[in-house]
C-alpha cells in the first residue's frame, strides 16, 4: 500500500526508502543504533569487543526463545509458559547430564521435554480450542509445579564440562551461545521467507478466516509453532545450564514476559501477520543492550523493571504513531 | 453416549449452578480430608486471603468481558502499598497517605486505558508494559526497602474482627461485590460492557461511548486493586515493593473459572465469586490436608485448563 503511495509521490530510491521504513523492525533497529551511540557517549568501557560481545551472549538464551515465539505471536496466538518450560528443560538436561554425561544426550532430553510441552499446548490451542493466553498461562503454573515435584526443591548441581558446550564452548573467536543465536536466526529468516510452512505463519495470522477458506491447514500451522517454542526452549535450556553449570528450581521466572517484550519491541505485531525474525532478534539485543548499558552508567539494577516495562510501551507506542503516519508497509 | 452430552449441554444453563456444585463437591471433599476444614473459624480466615484476589477480579470480570485482559493488577498492588508506606513514612498523615495509595492505584488504571482507548494497543501489550513498569518503579523508588512503623489502627483494615469473629475486609468485599454487581446489571453502563465484549464494532455504531466506558473499566479496576493493596498492607503490616508478584494470575483464573470468557461477551460477578471461594477453598484444603504447595501450582494450572475447556465446550452447545 505505501509502495504504491510513494511511487505516485515521487522517485524509485524514494519508494525504496519507503519501503525499509514500513517495514516492521525498522524502529527497533534505529532505537538500538541509537542506544549504542548513546552509551559509547555516556561510558567509555561500552564500545568494546569484550562488552558487546558479553551483551550478545547474555541475551541469548531470551534471543534464541523470542525467535520461535515470534512465530507463534506472527501466527496471532502467544506463548506465556516458556519461563517454566525453561526450567523443565533445564532439570531434563541436568539429570541427563548428571547421571550419564556427554553432550547429546542431555540436549536431546532437554529438546524432547521441549517439544513435548509445545505439543500439550498446540493440542490444546488447535483441538481443544482454548485461547492460547489461557493455555499458556496454565502451562506456565503446571509446569513450575512438575519441577518441584521431579526435583523435590533440589538443586542440580556438578553438571560436567562436557555437557556444558552451549554455554561455555566457543568457534573462531565466537561464544557458543552467540553462534547459537546467529544460526538459529539465519535458519528462521530462511523459513520465514522460503518455506511453505513459514509463509503459511503469516497467512494464518494476517487472517485466519481466509487462510481456512483458500485451504491452508490452520491448526498445522498453529501446532508446530508451539511446538518450535518447545525445541527452541529446549535448546535454550542448555545454553543456560552450560552458562550456570547448575539447575535451580525458579530457573527462568519471569522469562516469559521478558521474551513477550522482545517479539514486540522488536516489531512484530501482537495481533498477528505481521513482523518477523530479524525484529525478535533485534528485541532481544535492544533488551540486552540497554541492561548492560544502565549497569555501565550507573544506574542501580532495582531500575532495571521500570525499564523495561516503558521500553515495551514507547516501542508499542512508536509502532502505532510509525503506522499512522506511513500507513503498514510491506 | 451423544444423549449424556445432549443433556450436559440442557444443564448448562446455569453454569453457577455448576460451579455451586463444584463448591459443594470440594467442600465435602475438604472436611473429609482434614478435620480442621469444616470449622467456622478456618472458613473465616480462608476469606483474608481470597478477599484481596476477590476485589481485583470483580474490575477483572469487567475488563475480561470487554474482550481486554489487565496483567498489571499485581503490580499496581505493589505500587499502591509502597505508595501508602512511604509516604507515610516521609511524615504524611497515615489517612492522607492512604487516600493517596487509592489516587495511585487509580491513576495506574487510567495510564493502561489511555494506552488501550486511545492508542488502540492491544490490552494485553498495554498491561505487560505497566506490569513490568509499575513492578519496578515500586521496587526502584523505594531502593528494595520496607516500611513497617504504621500506628496500630492501621491493622483495622486486614486484621480487625467484627461482631466476634467476621474479618473486617469480608464486609468491605461484600459491599464491593454488591456494588459491582448492581453496575454490571442493573444500568445502561453494565449492558455497554456487554455490548462491547460481544461486538466492538456494532456497540460503535450503535452509540456506545466505547473509550468512556473502556477507562472507566480500567480506572474503576486500579481503584479496586489500591482497595485491596490497602487491605493486604495492613494484613501483612508491610510496604514493600515486591508483594503482589504473581497474584494477577490467581485473579485471571478466578474470573475463567468463575465462566467470563476470554474472548469476551459473557461472564457474571456471581460466577466469579464462586470462581474466587473454589479456588480460596482449595488452597486452604490442600494446604490443611498436608499437600505440599508444590502440588497447589500443578493443581490451579490444571483446573485454570479444565474450567476453560468445560467454558468453550458448554458455550458450543449454545451456539
Amino acid at each position: 500500500m505505501s509502495e504504491a503511495r510513494a511511487r505516485v509521490a515521487g522517485t524509485e530510491s524514494g519508494a525504496r526508502f519507503r519501503r525499509y521504513l514500513g517495514r516492521p523492525e525498522t524502529p527497533a533497529l534505529a532505537f538500538l543504533v541509537l542506544l549504542v551511540v548513546a552509551f559509547s557517549v555516556l561510558s567509555d568501557k561500552f564500545l568494546s569487543v569484550p562488552n558487546l560481545e558479553s551483551i550478545l551472549t547474555s541475551v541469548a538464551v531470551l534471543g534464541v526463545i523470542a525467535l520461535a515465539v515470534n512465530q507463534v505471536v506472527l501466527c496471532g496466538e502467544i506463548d506465556i509458559s516458556t519461563g517454566s518450560m525453561l526450567g523443565l528443560c533445564a532439570v531434563a538436561g541436568g539429570a541427563a547430564a548428571q547421571s550419564t554425561g556427554g553432550f547429546l544426550l542431555p540436549l536431546v532430553a532437554a529438546v524432547a521435554v521441549g517439544a513435548l510441552c509445545g505439543a500439550i499446548n498446540g493440542t490444546l490451542v488447535t483441538l481443544g480450542r482454548i485461547p492460547s493466553i489461557i493455555v499458556t498461562l496454565g502451562m506456565l503454573y503446571a509446569l513450575r509445579g512438575v519441577i518441584l515435584l521431579v526435583t523435590g526443591g533440589a538443586w542440580i548441581t556438578g553438571v560436567p564440562n562436557e555437557s556444558r558446550v552451549l554455554g561455555m564452548g566457543s568457534l573462531f573467536g565466537l561464544s557458543a551461545p552467540v553462534i547459537v543465536l546467529f544460526g538459529l536466526f539465519v535458519v528462521m529468516e530462511v523459513v520465514g521467507r522460503h518455506s511453505t510452512w513459514g509463509r503459511n505463519v503469516y497467512a494464518v495470522g494476517g487472517n485466519r478466516r481466509a487462510a481456512r477458506l483458500a485451504g491452508l491447514p490452520t491448526n498445522r500451522v498453529r501446532f508446530f509453532a508451539f511446538v518450535l517454542v518447545g525445541v527452541f526452549v529446549g535448546i535454550a535450556s542448555m545454553i543456560y545450564m552450560g552458562r550456570a553449570g547448575s539447575v535451580q528450581t525458579n530457573t527462568g521466572t519471569g522469562l516469559e514476559l521478558q521474551v513477550v517484550a522482545a517479539v514486540v519491541i522488536g516489531g512484530t505485531s501482537i495481533s498477528g501477520g505481521r513482523g518477523s525474525s530479524l525484529a525478535a532478534l533485534t528485541g532481544a539485543i535492544l533488551i540486552g543492550v540497554i541492561l548492560n548499558g544502565l549497569v555501565l552508567v550507573g544506574v542501580p539494577g532495582i531500575w532495571q523493571q521500570a525499564v523495561l516495562g516503558a521500553l515495551i510501551l514507547l516501542a508499542v507506542t512508536t509502532d502505532v504513531v510509525r503506522r499512522r503516519l506511513v500507513g503498514d508497509g510491506v | 453416549m451423544s444423549s449424556a452430552v445432549e443433556v450436559m449441554r440442557r444443564l448448562r444453563f446455569s453454569r453457577e449452578l455448576v460451579l455451586l456444585g463444584v463448591l459443594i463437591a470440594l467442600v465435602i471433599v475438604m472436611s473429609l480430608l482434614s478435620p480442621l476444614f469444616f470449622t467456622l473459624g478456618n472458613l473465616l480466615n480462608t476469606s483474608r486471603y481470597f478477599v484481596e484476589v476477590g476485589l481485583m477480579a470483580l474490575g477483572m470480570t469487567l475488563i475480561i468481558i470487554t474482550g481486554g485482559i489487565d496483567l498489571s493488577v499485581g503490580s499496581n498492588l505493589a505500587l499502591v502499598s509502597v505508595a501508602v508506606g512511604f509516604t507515610f513514612a516521609a511524615g504524611l498523615p497515615l489517612p492522607v497517605a492512604i487516600l493517596f495509595g487509592l489516587m495511585v492505584g487509580m491513576a495506574a488504571g487510567f495510564f493502561n486505558s489511555i494506552f488501550i482507548t486511545f492508542l488502540e494497543l492491544h490490552p494485553l501489550v498495554v498491561t505487560l508494559g505497566t506490569f513490568a513498569l509499575f513492578q519496578g518503579l515500586a521496587y526502584g523508588l523505594t531502593g528494595a526497602r520496607a516500611v513497617s512503623d504504621f500506628p496500630d489502627w492501621f491493622a483495622y483494615f486486614g486484621q480487625a474482627y467484627l461482631l466476634g469473629a467476621v474479618p473486617g475486609q469480608l464486609i468491605i468485599f461484600l459491599v464491593a461485590v454488591v456494588v459491582v454487581w448492581l453496575i454490571l446489571s442493573r444500568t445502561s453502563f453494565g449492558r455497554y460492557v456487554y455490548a462491547i465484549g460481544n461486538n466492538e464494532e456494532a456497540a460503535r455504531f450503535s452509540g456506545v461511548p466505547i473509550r468512556r466506558v473502556k477507562v472507566a473499566i480500567y480506572t474503576g479496576t486500579g481503584l479496586l486493586v489500591a482497595i485491596a493493596s490497602v487491605i493486604y498492607t495492613s494484613r501483612v503490616y508491610t510496604a514493600r515493593g515486591d508483594v503482589g508478584l504473581g497474584l494477577e494470575l490467581d485473579v485471571i483464573s478466578a474470573v475463567v473459572l468463575g465462566g467470563a470468557s476470554i474472548y469476551g461477551g459473557s461472564g457474571t460477578i456471581g460466577g466469579t465469586v464462586l470462581g474466587i471461594v473454589i479456588i480460596a477453598i482449595l488452597r486452604n484444603g490442600l494446604l490443611l490436608a498436608g499437600v505440599p504447595s508444590t502440588w497447589q501450582l500443578f493443581i490451579l494450572g490444571v483446573l485454570l485448563l479444565v474450567a476453560v475447556f468445560l467454558n468453550e465446550f458448554f458455550r458450543k452447545g449454545e451456539e
